[in-house]
């Protein structure tokens, strides 16, 4: 069944329409709230953000700055598919593919920059993801820079686990652990 | 020398008193001013259970936003002074001082005291005692509709002319009402001089209330109110230059020209309230405080000092166009815009005939009284 609201249009009664009443009414309404904000200053819910933070939910859907997960070998997870960069609506992601020598079955991704200057947040980048290689739970919230250059994350910035956090080890990466052990 | 200054030296005192005068209360209504762009975002805020402006900091001391006006004043200082190429450059650069110089040169003829003895001497607490200090308020108020419609022409914009003519057909429409208004309180207190009708105010009624102009005329009180908010351009009436949605005859103007607009929108807001306490609140009466101290009605009495009488007096005033500017701030951010033909329909279909009707019950209860 389809939920029906009657709007009651009833025309306007006379005290309505001196508006005088229903001013009054209206004023008592702001004054309220401006007298019971300047009384207690504490009830509004206002956070002063950079000096005070208050803790994010930390769920699947927390969207702050990006980073780039790693395996529990050190290699980054991200093989370099640019399924994010096609996802992104702000064309923010800019990726480097590269070619493991001995490993055609994966790729790597070279370069990995995300132009914060640009970048909306919008998390569609994670759920494009097929490696689970990206994610936006770093809990940093993006602020602004001085020169465009620092809001560049590169993959330097990006590369790094989160405290405590038990990495995957993806499926298809033995060769390419090898690979990377190898050349160090 | 000495023969010059006793020849003219009431000239001279004359002259000096009136330039302190007009130095202290010009600069406190400058600050008041200022003060209200602050207290217009503050009370806003506040209404909308937000904080406000508060980070303008001087070594590192907020004072809960108490610098924005100066940060404010710095900005519109340093910003790009811009006069569009097709522009009548003469027009474009007077209109802002003709929206600005009427507003600052009605606070001349607004009493905020009573009279305060220096020296022997009485000083007068306002600035030009004119005998025709409401027809000087009228006047001028509608010369400001000059810096509207110069500066909605002078830009060469369409959208600026048309606010422009939004402008003046509201100021003009609402000026109308506003003389209609006051012409009750001159048929009460039987003269045009803003100082006269305040010390008019000064007695009683019935014994006890305090004889204000809203107690005798309520009616022309709440016209008034409404017709000095519209005429002001301001208030559920600012739809010639509505900031979110309708573009303003302002629009070409950037830097200190802009602020210049503001300011007289602001300093029209002080004037309004100094108006309203003035006409209808008593201007600087205290109830039951007469020139030797206090007499309450019961009879008690309670003698004060000269100097502490005056302070009391130019105190009750300041505080009556506090408490009328912060009203006319909650009004403007409690309630909706109308519409352009419902703001015309109010002047002259509602406001108009009901000012025209409370001249004649006001005339008619003044010759049932005997005191026409």
């Amino acid at each position: 069944m389809i939920n029906v609201k009657k709007v009651n249009n009833r025309p306007l009664n006379l005290l309505e329409r001196i508006y005088l009443w229903e001013i009054a009414r209206g004023l008592s309404v702001t004054m309220r709230h401006f007298f019971v904000n300047l009384f207690n200053p504490k009830g509004i819910p206002t956070v002063q953000y950079p000096e005070q933070v208050i803790p994010l939910p930390g769920n699947a859907r927390l969207r702050t700055r990006h980073r780039l997960k790693v395996r529990s070998d050190g290699s980054p997870k991200c093989v370099a598919c640019f399924l994010c960069q096609t996802a992104c609506p702000a064309a923010c992601i800019h990726i480097e593919a590269a070619e493991y020598a001995e490993n055609f079955a994966e790729k790597y991704s070279a370069g990995f920059d995300i132009d914060l200057s640009r970048c909306v947040m919008c998390g569609m980048c994670v759920e494009a993801c097929p490696e689970d290689a990206i994610a936006m739970d770093t809990g940093e919230i993006p602020g602004g820079a001085i020169v465009r250059e620092q809001l560049i994350m590169t993959k330097e910035n990006l590369l790094g686990n989160l405290p405590g956090e038990i990495s995957r080890v993806g499926a298809a990466n033995r060769l390419a652990n090898e690979y990377l052990r190898g050349k160090e | 020398m000495t023969d010059f200054f006793e020849a003219n030296m009431d000239m001279l005192l004359f002259t000096g008193t009136a330039t302190v005068k007009v130095l202290v209360f010009l600069s406190a209504v400058m600050g008041f001013t200022g003060l209200l762009t602050l207290a217009e975002r503050k009370v806003s805020a506040l209404m909308q259970d937000r904080i406000g402006p508060n980070r303008a900091a001087v070594f590192g001391l907020a004072l809960g936003g108490l610098f924005h006006p100066l940060a404010d004043a710095i900005k519109m200082v340093f910003k790009e002074d811009f006069v569009p190429g097709r522009a009548e450059k003469l027009l474009f650069t007077l209109a802002p001082v003709f929206a600005l110089a009427p507003v600052l040169a009605l606070f001349a003829v607004i009493p905020f005291g009573d009279y305060v003895m220096v020296f022997g001497y009485q000083v007068d607490l306002l600035i030009a005692d004119i005998p025709l200090g409401l027809f000087f308020v009228l006047a001028l108020s509608g010369l400001a509709i000059y810096g509207t419609f110069l500066a909605g022409w002078a830009s060469k914009n369409n959208f600026a002319l048309l606010g422009a003519l939004r402008g003046a057909a509201q100021m003009v429409s609402y000026e109308v009402v506003l003389g209609l208004t006051l012409t009750g309180l001159l048929m009460i207190y039987g003269s045009a001089n803003l100082q006269d009708m305040v010390r008019a105010q000064g007695g009683l009624l019935f014994g006890c209330v305090p004889a204000w102009g809203v107690v005798c005329q309520p009616f022309a009180f709440i016209l008034f109110l409404t017709a000095a908010i519209a005429a002001n351009k301001r208030g559920p009436f600012d739809l010639v230059e509505g900031e979110s949605e309708i573009i303003g005859y302002f629009l070409e103007y950037s830097s200190m020209r802009f602020a210049a607009f503001m300011f007289a929108e602001f300093a029209e807001v002080a004037l309004v309230s100094m108006l309203t306490a003035t006409l209808f609140f008593g201007g600087w009466q205290v109830p039951y405080l007469y020139e030797t101290g206090f007499l309450f009605p019961g009879g008690g009495t309670l003698p004060l000092d000269h100097y502490l009488i005056s302070a009391m007096q130019v105190g009750a005033f300041a505080l009556k166009a506090v408490f009328f500017s912060w009203f006319m701030l909650v009004v403007r951010w409690t309630l909706p815009r109308f519409r352009f033909d419902q703001l015309m329909g109010l002047a002259w279909k509602t406001l108009l005939p009901l000012a025209l009707i409370n001249i004649v019950i006001t005339g008619a209860v003044l010759l049932a009284l005997g005191k026409l």
